[in-house]
């Protein structure tokens, strides 16, 4: 679309998804040519991009490959990873990129795995998206039957539905064959992670920008975006909006640019009430912050996240105990149930939710609800105890008053004509366990 | 300074002085209570014999918990629980007492076991008159502590204390 | 001497060696850290529960203290000088406690309960939980021995961890995710595995309990006695729990070098065969052909000298190898000083070769090497040495086990071959074991001259100069080493074998069962057993004089390493013990035996162990320092079984761990006797068309069974394996036939 693309670019003119229309243009040249150099050059070009993780986490990629023992260094080969499972509510830019230029994700593969001396690559996808999977195992084998491999070897394993499993060490132990929960950290993946082994784990658009980044140098790289955020990131933009998508853009682009000037604006007359702009994850904006730039600093000073780039627009139609309540559920359902803060306060607040959401709770029992997610911030094993707890403490301080509302009005004063009306995850599936006779 | 009110300079002085006083005594009136025609009604808290509880359903209230042995200053409840089953249902709860034993003659009547009963199960009554011949006989079982007492004893008028006081109180 | 590190906890400096846990560290300033999920015996710590969450200057969120080693210059604050650490372990409980169930006066944890006592010190006082709490079915029998109550469940994972990385037999398992998850057991079969009964110790609350200690007692009504477990040679030390006099439950001491704190289904839950409705309370007269009659002490005793004098020093005596030292020592001084009696047949020969070789069991553990030579399971021989053999491999070492199902297969009985391979020049094996510093010989298997063949492969592998190289020999009996050692220490003279025998005196319950004892039994014209079960004994001995069992003794025995341990009595018996009427029938003898285990312990120890005094064992005995012992020379004439010839087989039985007279009276472990099955090759089942499950039909000259079929794929074709209480009366070699 844009020139500024680099991840998805090209790929509106033609199917990158096969590997002639690939090369013309210009894929696989890059591998080359990092081949030919070696790996510490090609790591230095990754540390001149600065280019930051485009998981969620955030962390400067280049910094995490240099982590990985050099050879000689370790006895244990060096595994990389690619975490395809894109799981974060709003979040599908990992998708497009694997649909539309999966040659691209694989040359950053072999890139990568070159510059840290790895010689067997995991890409773990998300279970639910078989049509990518497909497409990415026809793009492999066309890979491997160019000859392109060389002495690396790619996995392409799916996932079963979990997403804790996109938490880098629960999917190392997913990968082993464990039950994906994280683990503690010191040791780090790259000094023990997969099979307690060096392990480099990044996102799918991280490793799909490498290409570009080896091709035209780190330092062009980081030229585009600011100086906290450099380079383009694919934007998912979903919610109550005109054309929602993924949109490539440099970072510093600000969310009123994203959602007006790309994503069409509201449909209707409607009036922006909230924005989240990281995921479901991350504290939630309101209509005063339509100006602030998607860069990591940026969305750091508003007291939120970047996270993994998906804004998610939330009108007026939309009452916040309900956006609050749907997305506590799914924290509830996903959490993986080894710590427990997350595993019994997830469910506790969806309970404290639901009584507000249908009006039955009294005064004390919304500041009930703050100290809980104060009790799970900061106590867990992993980030998903936080995950659940800090959208939920900013949707009841931005929108203290709707809270408030429901408990004065003895009910939702949408009174069903909210937007997320029945909208609900039916978490009660799994409730009771059918006891089964054990003969003595 | 010495105090000599109690001894006379005279001891026949102080003989009859102390006469005197049985004397005086002929003339007022008794304050010696005739028991046991007469029974001076007892405070509503005061701790008299235990008694075992039932539900309205006639269910036991103990569960066979031994929170009361272990509160025991004097060590002198013996319990041994045992399951409910679905043909012999005893207690409202998972399990009951099949042998609960108070050994009266060891008992200090602290009431400690009824505060340490998470269900009431066991309260101390009003009943004091519990004397035996033989001490085996003070070894209470549990029939004998789930039963109505034999005697009844007056009990003071709980409306003149201001601590509510609960059923089983007023009720010996 | 390790590095020592100083850091700072709660103001206080300590000074621990580098890399302590910070737990352990805390601990031994007398700081609590309080924990749930954290158990070192189960591998790394994993920081799940969030119980040990403390303050550590320089991190901007609390930490998992269990996960954290000490380090210098750390400088930690736990819940008593951190206000941010105690309201983060508050959380934690009120957590926890969201969904508790309020069973405390119902659930035989209460009294012992960690989440009660740190509710109680880190805990909130009143909830705020207003929603209905989730409910399961409970409680939930898995197993006849251990009931879960997933209500009550904190999931610490402690048990799923124990089953999967300490047991390795992977039947307890989590289910579901998040908030939904619960503990079940693999495809909700019953968890039927030899150390099943460790969870119910591990399980920090009532949520694994014992079905044999359902609702017996709390902690503040029972007494514990420590005591050493013999009903296998491993040892271990236990704490046997008694209420009024009567034992209750058996739980673990953990002796560091012999257990590890782990203890096997036998040993925790057999206990009960001390109130078996067929226990011998009195002495008992062979009426009729079938039948027994009480008589007297008095009685007893004037029958059995009789009986003695009259058999003209034509007396044997089968021994178990499961008595104490000083009951063996008390019979054996009666029997040889006073009558003259030197003859005596043990289950199994004793050797003191292996003492140059001795090591703690715990030294498995750090072996690099470890070689398994013979034919039976280690679990079936000594359950823990298995699990320190799976804790030896999961740290990194190499254990190659040679035998009829080993991993490495070789023909039934040539146990003593393959040592005899091994010392040679051509193996490959044989030479890593000379090279390594750390390698370990452990023999498995019957036969082995009681420890001799091994010490003769370890003496020629070199192991003499290593200490950290030795050799374990696995024996039948759990006390024959004492047994014997007793038993030559009462004399020095020598007997020839009687014949014909007049007397057979038979101590114990395990001799009494014994098919080469019985056979005995029919030689000899009397019969005196000393047993606990009277069904043990019915039909062929004349007297029976009760025996007692191992918690209703004092005394010593000991163990596989070659330590001694001291055993207390835990309950009384309902039966004099033997020493006391030892003693009585010994001084019609004019033998002096103390009816007291003490003066007959030091007695017996002037000549054996050196002067030793009971006392001086301790509660955690030790191991004594290697023996030098010239190692002996190998048996050159053991012999294989022939190999199959493909129709018949070669029938190899063995004695399971769940066997006995103690185990049969034990209603609640009946699911863990050995199926009525027959163990084949997977070839060998092919060739007849078997599949695992079908019944089949086992025939040997004049003999058959009918028996369910098992495959095995590490089994030696041409081999088939029985329980040897299934295979009673089959022969050597047998036929395998679908009927």
């Amino acid at each position: 679309m844009a020139a500024s693309e680099i991840v998805l670019a090209g790929a509106a003119d033609r199917d990158l998804t096969q590997i002639d229309a690939y090369r013309e243009v210009g894929g696989y040249a890059t591998l080359d040519r990092a081949r030919g150099m070696g790996p510490q050059a090609v790591l230095d070009e990754l540390l001149t991009a600065d280019i930051k993780g485009r998981g969620g986490a955030g962390f400067p990629m280049g910094r995490k490959a240099s982590f990985i023992p050099k050879p000689g260094q370790n006895p244990n080969p060096t595994y990389l990873t690619v975490n395809a499972d894109e799981s974060e509510p709003g979040t599908f830019k990992d998708r497009e990129i694997m649909l539309r230029v999966p040659h691209r994700l694989i040359e950053g593969c072999l890139i990568t795995a070159h510059a840290i001396g790895s010689r067997n690559v995991f890409i773990y996808i998300r279970g639910e998206y078989l049509r990518e999977f497909e497409i990415i195992r026809a793009a492999l084998e066309q890979a491997h039957g160019a000859g392109l491999m060389g002495d690396v070897t790619i996995v392409l394993h799916r996932g079963a539905g979990a997403y804790i499993c996109g938490e880098e060490t629960a999917l190392l132990e997913s990968l082993e064959g464990e039950r994906g929960q994280p683990r503690t950290k010191p040791p780090f993946p790259a000094i023990a992670g997969l099979y307690a082994s060096p392990t480099l784990i990044n996102n799918v658009e991280t490793i799909a920008t490498v290409p570009a980044i080896v091709e035209h140098g780190g330092a062009w790289y980081a030229d585009q975006g600011t100086e906290g955020s450099r380079g383009t990131r694919v934007f998912s933009l979903s919610g109550n909006v005109r054309r929602g998508g993924n949109y490539e853009l440099e970072l510093g682009t600000t969310l009123r640019d994203l959602i007006y000037h790309h994503g069409g604006g509201l449909p209707g007359s409607r009036r922006i009430k909230a924005i989240i702009p990281g995921g479901s994850s991350v504290p939630v904006l309101t209509a005063d912050d339509i100006d602030t730039p998607l860069t990591f600093e940026a969305m750091a000073d508003k007291g939120t996240f970047l996270g993994s780039g998906a804004v998610i627009v939330i009108d007026d139609r939309c009452c916040m105990v309900q956006l609050g309540l749907r997305v506590a559920q799914f924290y509830m359902h996903e959490s993986c149930g080894k710590c427990t803060p997350c595993r019994e306060g997830t469910r506790w607040m969806v309970q404290i939710l639901r009584k507000i959401e249908d009006g039955r709770a009294e005064q004390a029992e919304l500041d009930l609800l703050l100290d809980v997610c104060d009790r799970i911030l900061g106590k867990c094993l992993c980030p998903l105890g936080d995950a659940a707890a800090m959208p939920i403490a900013s949707y009841v301080d931005k929108f203290r008053a709707e809270f408030q509302a429901h408990i004065d009005a003895g009910g939702c004063p949408y009174k069903g004509e909210s937007s997320l009306e029945r909208v609900f995850a039916p978490v009660d599936q799994h409730t009771h366990h059918p006891t089964v006779e054990v003969p003595a | 300074m010495t105090d000599r009110s109690h001894s006379p300079r005279n001891p026949i002085v102080g003989t009859a002085q102390g006469f005197g006083v049985t004397f005086k005594q002929i003339f007022k009136k008794p304050i010696t209570q005739q028991y046991p025609e007469y029974k001076r009604p007892l405070y509503p808290r005061w701790r008299g014999r235990h008694r075992l509880w039932r539900h309205e359903n006639g269910l036991e209230k103990c569960v066979g918990c031994s929170l009361c042995a272990a509160a025991c200053p004097a060590d002198c409840i013996r319990v041994v629980p045992a399951e409910n089953t679905p043909d012999n249902r005893v207690s409202a709860g998972e399990r009951y007492a099949r042998i609960y034993e108070i050994n009266m003659s060891r008992c200090i009547f602290c009431g400690y076991c009824e505060l340490a009963c998470p269900f009431d199960a066991i309260t101390l009554g009003n009943e004091f008159e519990i004397s035996e011949y033989a001490r085996d006989d003070l070894i209470y079982t549990k029939d004998m502590l789930l039963a109505e007492p034999i005697k009844q004893v007056p009990v003071a008028d709980p409306e003149l204390y201001d601590t509510p006081i609960p059923y089983y109180k007023t009720h010996s | 001497m390790p590095e020592l590190v100083t850091l700072t906890i709660d103001d206080r400096e300590v000074q621990v060696p580098k890399g302590t846990g910070l737990v352990e560290t805390a601990m031994g300033a007398g700081i609590e850290i309080p924990v749930f999920c954290y158990e070192p015996r189960l591998g790394p710590a994993v920081g799940a529960c969030r119980m040990c969450l403390v303050e550590i200057e320089g991190m901007p969120k609390l930490q998992a203290g269990c996960t954290m080693t000490a380090q210098d210059g750390l400088v930690v604050r736990t819940a008593a000088t951190s206000d941010k650490a105690a309201q983060g372990q508050n959380a934690t409980l009120e957590f926890l406690l969201l969904n508790h169930p309020l069973d405390c006066p119902v659930c035989d944890k209460g009294g012992e309960c960690p989440l009660q006592d740190l509710t109680f010190r880190y805990g909130p006082g009143t909830t705020r939980m207003v929603f209905p709490k989730r409910t399961f079915d409970k409680p939930i029998p898995i197993s006849p021995t251990i009931a879960l109550d997933r209500e009550r469940c904190i999931l610490c994972y402690r048990c799923t961890r124990f089953s999967e990385g300490v047991a390795e037999d992977h039947q307890l398992v989590p289910r579901n995710r998040g908030a939904q998850t619960l503990i079940t057991t693999f495809e909700e079969e019953p968890y039927r595995a030899p150390f099943s009964g460790n969870v119910i110790e591990l399980c920090p609350v009532g949520a694994l309990t014992s079905t044999q200690y359902r609702f017996e007692a709390r902690p503040w009504e029972i007494q514990n006695v420590p005591t050493v477990c013999t009903m296998c040679p491993v040892g271990c030390n236990v704490t046997v729990t008694t209420r009024e006099g009567k034992v209750k439950r058996i739980l673990s001491r953990n002796h560091p070098e012999v257990d590890q704190g782990w203890l096997c289904d036998k040993g925790r839950f057999a206990f009960s065969h001390l109130r078996a409705e067929d226990r011998v309370t009195q002495p008992l007269r062979r009426v009729r052909r079938r039948g027994f009659a009480t008589i007297s002490w008095e009685e007893a005793l004037d029958e059995t000298e009789r009986v003695l004098r009259g058999a003209g020093g034509r007396i044997v005596t089968a021994l178990s190898g499961s008595e104490t030292i000083e009951h063996a020592y008390g019979l054996a001084k009666l029997l040889r000083t006073g009558l003259g009696a030197h003859s005596a047949v043990l289950p199994e020969e004793t050797d003191v070769a292996i003492d140059a070789f001795r090591l703690p069991l715990s030294a498995i553990r750090g072996a690099e090497l470890i070689v398994v030579v013979g034919d039976d399971p280690v679990a079936e021989r000594a359950p823990v040495v298995d699990l320190w053999l799976k804790l030896a491999r999961r740290g990194g070492a190499e254990v190659v086990t040679i035998g009829a199902a080993g991993s490495v297969l070789t023909a039934p009985g040539s146990a003593a071959q393959t040592c005899r391979e091994l010392a040679g020049s051509g193996s490959e094996l044989g030479r890593r074991l000379r090279e390594s510093e750390r390698a370990i010989l452990i023999w498995s298997s019957p036969g082995g001259h009681g420890g001799a063949e091994i010490a003769a492969l370890a003496g020629e592998l070199g192991f003499a100069g290593k200490p950290g190289s030795g050799a374990f020999h696995l024996p039948a009996t759990p006390n024959g080493r004492g047994v014997a050692d007793a038993w030559a220490a009462a004399s020095d003279d020598e007997g020839p074998n009687p014949e014909p025998i007049a007397v057979l005196v038979v101590s114990g319950d395990e001799a009494a069962s014994d098919p080469h004892v019985r056979a005995l039994a029919e030689r000899a014209e009397t019969v005196i057993a000393i047993v606990m079960f009277e069904r043990v004994a019915l039909g062929w001995a004349d007297l029976v004089l009760p025996g007692t069992s191992y918690l209703e003794r004092d005394g010593t025995a000991m163990n596989l390493e070659g330590r001694l341990q001291r055993l207390r009595r835990a309950a009384i018996p309902p039966v004099a013990d033997e020493l006391s009427w030892l003693s009585q029938l010994a001084a019609r003898f004019g033998v002096d035996v103390s009816p007291y285990p003490a003066p007959v312990f030091e007695e017996l120890a002037g000549t054996v162990y050196g002067g030793l005094t009971l006392g001086e064992l301790g509660e955690r005995a030790a191991l004594a320092e290697r023996a030098q012992i010239p190692a002996p020379a190998p048996d050159p004439d053991t012999e294989p079984a022939r190999p199959s010839d493909g129709h018949y087989l070669n029938l190899l039985p063995y004695r399971p761990l769940f066997a006995g007279a103690a185990v049969e009276r034990v209603p609640e472990l009946q699911f863990q006797r050995p199926a009525a099955e027959v163990e084949l090759s997977w070839d060998d089942a092919q060739r007849r068309g078997i599949s695992s499950g079908d019944e089949v039909l086992v025939r040997s000259n004049g003999t058959s069974a009918t028996l369910r079929a098992r495959l095995n794929r590490r089994l030696l074709p041409g081999v088939v394996r029985i329980a040897d209480e299934h295979a009673r009366d089959l022969h050597a070699t047998v036929e395998v036939t679908k009927p």
